[in-house]
């Protein structure tokens, strides 16, 4: 256990650092934590790439090229650069179809797929993905050739600020890839890895299944 | 994040190399689907100087064979959920596999990851402090914000396990198997998850220079039924505020074996036998459910914030055990 | 420009029997933008050169700073430029935008945040007075900084006549009395603040987009800090082509504006400075805790006689709000003392109905239970003490939605089944939508293009589409045919987006723009068409006189009657704005005594408003509105640690707000019964009383009074066995 005087009331010392052991000394100071990190950043802006070892080694700013909506994309960035980042900041021209929200994996503002898989950007190394492939928001449809998905998000009002939407078109088109006679229950249980703060839900279920309905009349989707 | 060398290796061997003989704040770590280290990453809770990848060097395999399951560690969470051997025959893995976080992380989080994923208590997640479990010499829980916490196991550190599938093939008595410097080894789940009275900077046995390659899990005994009831406090993608893992076996209206494990109550995935010892013997009705659900909470100690979770256990054991009636 | 005669008539919403775009349901236009990831927000502007702006705060609310020693910093690769807030010797008096100490910039994120974690500090932290019981004790340090200020506890006013009140209460047949106890709810705008600031971007104009509720008025505040004087306003050319939320945060630069505006001047170069997810909850606002002890009094009928209310408002820095009391019910005798509890967090900002959910959950409690007491059933308590005969007959509809006449537990609550019960419960609702000066310019070319273009902005709310339509309508085009430019502060001024006040002032002054525009374009029909000014039928592209539909013209050629583009203007009129608005909901519970775990089956909702511009959007809306209310109800509790003050609930896992698997059956009834000619906003509305109703939902189902928010299953268990 504790010395009891870490969290004892009495024990407490306003003075940060000072001789008592206060439960307030354990709180780090404001930045300061890392200077090794950056240190590191430092000597580490060379790019490498060691000789055929049996261990490839990746550090520094390293140039990669990506497999995004069908097409080879070359981009300049570190192995800690998530795919978010990647899509939004190095590209160039930039996709900034996924949003950075939460940026730890609890919203799906970011979500792409990934070899047909969906996946959060911001939970995935740029580096990571090398060899797969990816599709972003952009890569379902564009304003002049949308997805029957994105068609349907606009018909039944799948929106409302739109930060949220690229996040929620990609987790539908997901959804409906990984279970196509979803019924409202499992299209929630499919969608719960987003958020959205207008409220869009039931129009979001709306449009998924008005999706699901087109597809069933028209054969396959777009 | 702070910067990191990412190393390729191109066998299991080749990674463990480059593994560190100790953890520390900056020793390397082995990186698969990622969906926990980088979180522990992004919250400065850790900054390896290297990840090492052994998402490729795994298996994802998941086979079934008369006496049970393999899985390979690098199967998605995904694919346990999704598999139809796993839903007939290992009800509980299934479920807890379905119940994990979201399609995002199910689809990319490996096996091994979900079991050596950090604690999720609040404190252990800010930046701004420190604690037992980031090398400091206290647990904020304990006299703070405690809702989340352990109310069996806990001290000195009180968070609770956040893994769904270790609870579960725990129930099931699956076993773990470890590959490092000097080859296979083999641990019983049940072993396998250590307590903050037995090292704070770990929540398993297993070393910084080992990864995990398989699990293996026994098929149930005939008639045995299995469930895992994840109660959460959001139903969309949360973590157990308590969850109970069960495998029981009726005969004739009396339950002749009984294992139960409680998930998010405790600081490792939680065996009662006190639970099992209530159920054993007795009739499968509503008043032997409200017996093991006192005896799972008789020795609880709660903080301030989390005496509800008495309570929630013995609803969870209801629900959970009403199920499989 | 050509300039339109005298106006032949009024502009009017006309019939809505005759309206062929307005009044129906309408896909946004910029929708295919935003489901394709076309639409570029703030967050999403990349400028060739721009810096990449992180912050550092203090991570608890007081301290004194002993050093800040920024060279590490300085040193790193890719930082380009530091900026030090607070120096040695300064006191960091409260959590939030008082607590940021310097900002990195750099050439990419992650180099700006290493930035921020190579600075070291030295502060001496002092106790963090977070926690309402604990400022209002005599010895607590003081963190009301007002000056002259000599207690945490402010704005004491009381209302009322105490003893007569009292004497009220004493002699009604029954009474009730209950506290409640709210916590503090952020906003979560998934856009969090910030902007991207272009130093002469334009020549000597500096471009800012903003996501900001107040496009208009925004760029003032960044005269200053952009190295301008003040009357240089029209150097800063404020945009805000999308944004994600505002929820009533997103009123002017904060202090992340004025920092991005002066790194901008000091580094030359474009700079993006969005808060982080953690910063956004530290200091991007929130909506105020309450505490409330309410006695309510009735005659046997359950008529109500007497209330009193003490009331706390929980606003950290700020007064926190509270709309009073009595709530929305006729009560004739009021005893009403609110105060105001400060403490060492951030100040609480409008969020939408500021101050009503708060109001509506307390006196909705306390009706509720006098219903109970006295043996009436809360549909018809409720209908009894309500003044307006439509609230009265909403209730009643929104009582047969959601099932109120088969429902068994109408006098008493249910008992339950094997630890489950289900209830319903009920409240009501009422908003003042406001209208002010706004004005809208729209402009016809030859060649049949039509722009209408004010400077508003869309919060998601469908601005931007009513936009196009209402000038559509007026001209018999299709709203597709119209080019609506919003988002610019260039264009002719209009609000800042709260209160629902946006459409009840930007819609008329689209409206008298359009329609000023018919009319000139009337005036040009006279010698093609005959008729007078006034005069026209515009429908389906064409355009006739009156009572002569066999010679008409298409739209593109009455445009080629134009030599020059045709641009008039239009502003507010009075005449085509109403503002009170009344609505009622119910929602249907199910609870698990077992576990406390609170699943709401459905909600409904009724809203009147003015005219309904778009009725799909508007149904999201009051969607919005329960959803939040639902979050706000089941879910959501700023958390800070009490004892050291640093903010546990900064993140999207522990500050938890409803996802798609809390999504009940949800019904939105746009209430058509009065079929209003005039137009208002309505988005405060609906999002009052659901929390409410859920709370005496939960009563109905078990007999458990939540008197605590959120009704999570740690206050369910605890409300039902006591602590443990």
């Amino acid at each position: 256990m504790a010395d009891p005087n870490q969290s004892a009331p009495e024990g407490r010392d306003p003075h940060s650092g000072g001789p008592a052991l206060s439960r307030r000394s354990f709180l780090k100071g404001a930045g300061g934590v890392a200077a090794a990190g950056g240190a590191l950043s430092a000597q580490a802006q060379a790019q490498s790439a060691e000789a055929a070892t049996a261990v490839q080694t990746m550090r520094g700013t390293v140039e990669v090229t990506l497999q995004i909506n069908g097409q080879a994309r070359t981009l300049r960035c570190e192995p800690r650069t998530t795919l978010l980042s990647a899509l939004r900041d190095r590209l160039e021209p930039a996709l900034t179809g996924a949003k950075q929200v939460c940026d730890i994996g609890s919203c799906g503002a970011c979500t792409v797929i990934i070899d047909g898989k969906p996946a959060y950007s911001c939970l995935t190394l740029a580096v990571q993905c090398r060899g797969k492939e990816v599709t972003t928001v952009e890569g379902l449809g564009s304003p002049e050739a949308m997805s029957d998905v994105q068609e349907a998000f606009c018909a039944k009002d799948g929106m409302m600020c739109g930060f949220c939407t690229p996040g929620f078109v990609v987790a539908t088109h997901a959804a409906l890839d990984r279970n196509p006679e979803a019924d409202l229950e499992e299209l929630k249980y499919e969608l719960s890895g987003n958020i959205c703060r207008c409220g869009t839900y039931p129009h979001v279920f709306d449009a998924a299944r008005a999706a699901q309905a087109a597809r069933h009349d028209g054969g396959e989707g777009k | 994040m702070q910067p990191f060398e990412l190393k390729t290796p191109a066998s299991l061997e080749d990674a463990i190399k480059e593994l560190p003989s100790e953890r520390s704040y900056t020793a390397p770590q082995p990186i698969a689907g990622g969906q926990d280290i980088l979180t522990v990453m992004k919250d400065d809770i850790e900054a390896p100087a290297s990840l090492v990848e052994i998402g490729h060097l795994l298996s994802s395999e998941i086979s079934e064979e008369p006496g049970g399951l393999t899985l390979g560690a690098g199967a998605t969470i995904q694919d346990i959920a999704d598999h139809e051997g796993v839903r007939s025959g290992f009800t509980a893995l299934a479920e807890a596999a379905a119940s994990v976080a979201s399609p995002q992380i199910r689809s990319q989080g490996t096996l091994g990851g979900n079991l050596n994923q950090r604690p999720r208590c609040p404190y252990y997640r800010h930046s701004a402090v420190s604690c037992f479990k980031r090398g400091g010499n206290v647990c904020l829980a304990e006299f703070g914000f405690n809702k989340y916490a352990a109310i069996l196991g806990g001290g000195p550190s009180y968070f609770s396990h956040p893994s769904d599938l270790a609870t579960a093939l725990m129930a099931l008595g699956a076993s773990v198997v470890i590959v490092g410097p000097e080859g296979e080894r083999t641990v019983p789940i049940a072993d396998y998850y250590v307590g903050p009275e037995e090292a704070l900077d770990r929540e398993t046995v297993l070393e910084a220079y080992e990864v995990v390659t398989k699990i293996t899990v026994p098929r149930p005994a005939s008639g045995a039924r299995t469930t895992y009831y994840k109660f959460k406090e959001r139903d969309s993608y949360d973590f157990a505020l308590g969850a109970a893992a069960i495998s029981l076996r009726v005969e004739a209206g009396t339950i002749a074996e009984a294992r139960v494990v409680l998930g998010g109550v405790a600081p490792r995935p939680w065996h009662s036998p006190e639970t099992e010892a209530a159920l054993v013997g007795k009739p499968m009705n509503a008043e032997t459910w409200k017996s093991a659900g006192e005896a799972a909470v008789a020795d609880a100690v709660p903080l301030d914030m989390n005496g509800y979770k008495v309570h929630l256990v013995k609803g969870i054991l209801h629900r959970a055990l009403e199920s499989l009636a | 420009m050509s300039q339109p005669r005298i106006p032949a008539a009024e502009p009017s919403w006309g019939k809505r029997a005759d309206l062929d775009v307005l009044n129906r349901d309408i896909p946004r236009i910029d929708g295919p933008d935003k489901v394709t990831g076309r639409a570029v927000y703030t967050h999403d502007v990349r400028i060739p050169g721009m810096l990449y702006a992180a912050l550092l705060r203090h991570p608890v609310p007081r301290a004194l700073v002993e050093s800040i020693d920024v060279s590490a910093a300085e040193a790193l690769p890719g930082v380009v430029h530091v900026l030090q807030v607070k120096e040695a010797g300064d006191e960091l008096r409260y959590s939030g935008d008082d607590s940021v100490l310097a900002v990195v910039s750099a050439e990419t994120p992650e180099a700006a945040r290493d930035g921020v974690r190579a600075i070291v500090v030295k502060a001496e932290n002092l106790e963090p007075v977070v926690d309402t019981e604990r400022a209002k004790e005599a010895d607590a340090p003081l963190v009301n900084y007002r000056r002259r200020a000599d207690s945490n506890v402010a704005g004491s006013r009381a209302r009322g006549d105490e003893e007569k009140v009292k004497g009220a209460i004493d002699a009604s047949a029954k009474s009730v009395e209950v506290s409640v106890e709210i916590p503090t709810q952020h906003h979560v705008c998934l856009e969090t603040h910030g902007h991207v600031i272009h130093p002469k971007g334009e020549g000597e104009r500096s471009v800012v987009y903003a996501s900001t509720q107040m496009v208009s008025q925004h760029g003032g505040q960044l005269v200053r800090p952009l190295g301008l004087e003040n009357g240089q306003g029209d150097k800063v050319h404020v945009l805000t082509p999308h944004m994600g939320g505002g929820f009533g945060s997103k009123f002017g630069a904060g202090v992340e504006g004025m920092l991005c505006a002066r790194i901008a001047r000091e580094t030359g170069r474009p700079v993006h400075l969005m808060l982080s997810r953690a910063d956004e909850f530290a200091m991007g606002g929130n909506r105020s805790g309450s505490k409330q002890t309410l006695k309510l009094a009735g005659d046997a009928d359950g008529k109500f006689t007497a209330i009193h209310v003490v009331a706390e408002r929980h606003g950290g820095q700020g007064g926190g709000a509270f709309a009073g009391a009595p709530y929305q019910y006729e009560v004739p005798e009021v005893y009403l003392d609110a105060k105001s509890v400060k403490t060492a967090a951030d100040s609480n900002r409008a969020m939408r109905a500021p101050g009503h959910p708060q109001a509506s959950f307390g006196m909705e409690t306390a009706v509720d239970m006098l219903a109970y007491e006295t043996g009436v059933d809360p549909l018809t308590i409720r209908k009894r003490n309500l003044a307006a005969k439509m609230q009265r007959r909403q209730l009643d509809r929104v009582a047969a939605e959601i099932g109120w006449d088969e429902h068994p537990n109408k006098l008493a609550p249910g008992v339950p089944e094997n630890g489950i019960g289900v209830g319903i419960g009920f409240g009501v609702c009422r908003w003042t939508p406001g209208g002010r000066r706004a004005r809208c310019n729209v402009t016809v070319r030859p060649d049949g293009s039509v722009v209408s273009a004010t400077a508003t902005q869309d919060l998601g709310t469908g601005a931007r589409t009513y936009v196009a339509a209402i000038v559509a309508e007026e001209l018999g085009l299709e709203v597709g045919q119209v080019t609506a430019r919003i988002g610019d502060s260039d264009l002719p001024p209009n609000v800042a987006s709260g209160g629902s006040v946006t459409t009840g002032s930007s819609a008329p002054a689209i409206k008298d723009a359009a329609h000023n525009a018919r009319e000139a374009l009337e005036a040009l029909l006279e010698d093609v068409l005959g008729a007078e000014v006034g005069d026209y039928v515009w429908k389906a592209g064409r355009v006739h006189a009156v009572g002569d539909p066999e010679r008409s013209l298409a739209w593109k050629e009455v445009c080629a009657l134009l030599r020059q583009p045709l641009e008039v203007s239009g502003q507010f009129q009075q005449s085509l704005y109403e503002g009170r608005i009344l609505g009622a909901q119910a929602a249907k519970v199910e609870v698990d005594t077992m576990t406390g775990r609170v699943k709401v089956l459905k909600m409904v909702a009724i809203q009147d408003q003015g005219l309904p511009l778009n009725r799909m959007a508007l149904r999201s809306q009051i969607n919005g509105g329960m959803i939040q209310a639902l979050s706000y109800g089941l879910l959501e509790q700023r958390v800070f640690d009490k004892e050291d003050g640093f903010l546990l609930s900064d993140n999207l896992q522990l500050y938890k707000i409803a996802g798609a698997q809390e999504m009940p059956e949800m019904v939105s009834i746009i209430d058509d019964s009065e079929e209003r000619d005039s137009v208002c906003g309505m988005a405060e509305a609906p999002i009052i009383p659901g929390q409410s109703a859920i709370a005496n939902a939960i009563y109905n189902a078990c007999g458990v009074r939540m008197t605590r928010m959120p009704f999570t299953p740690d206050n369910v268990l605890t409300a039902i066995h006591g602590s443990v």
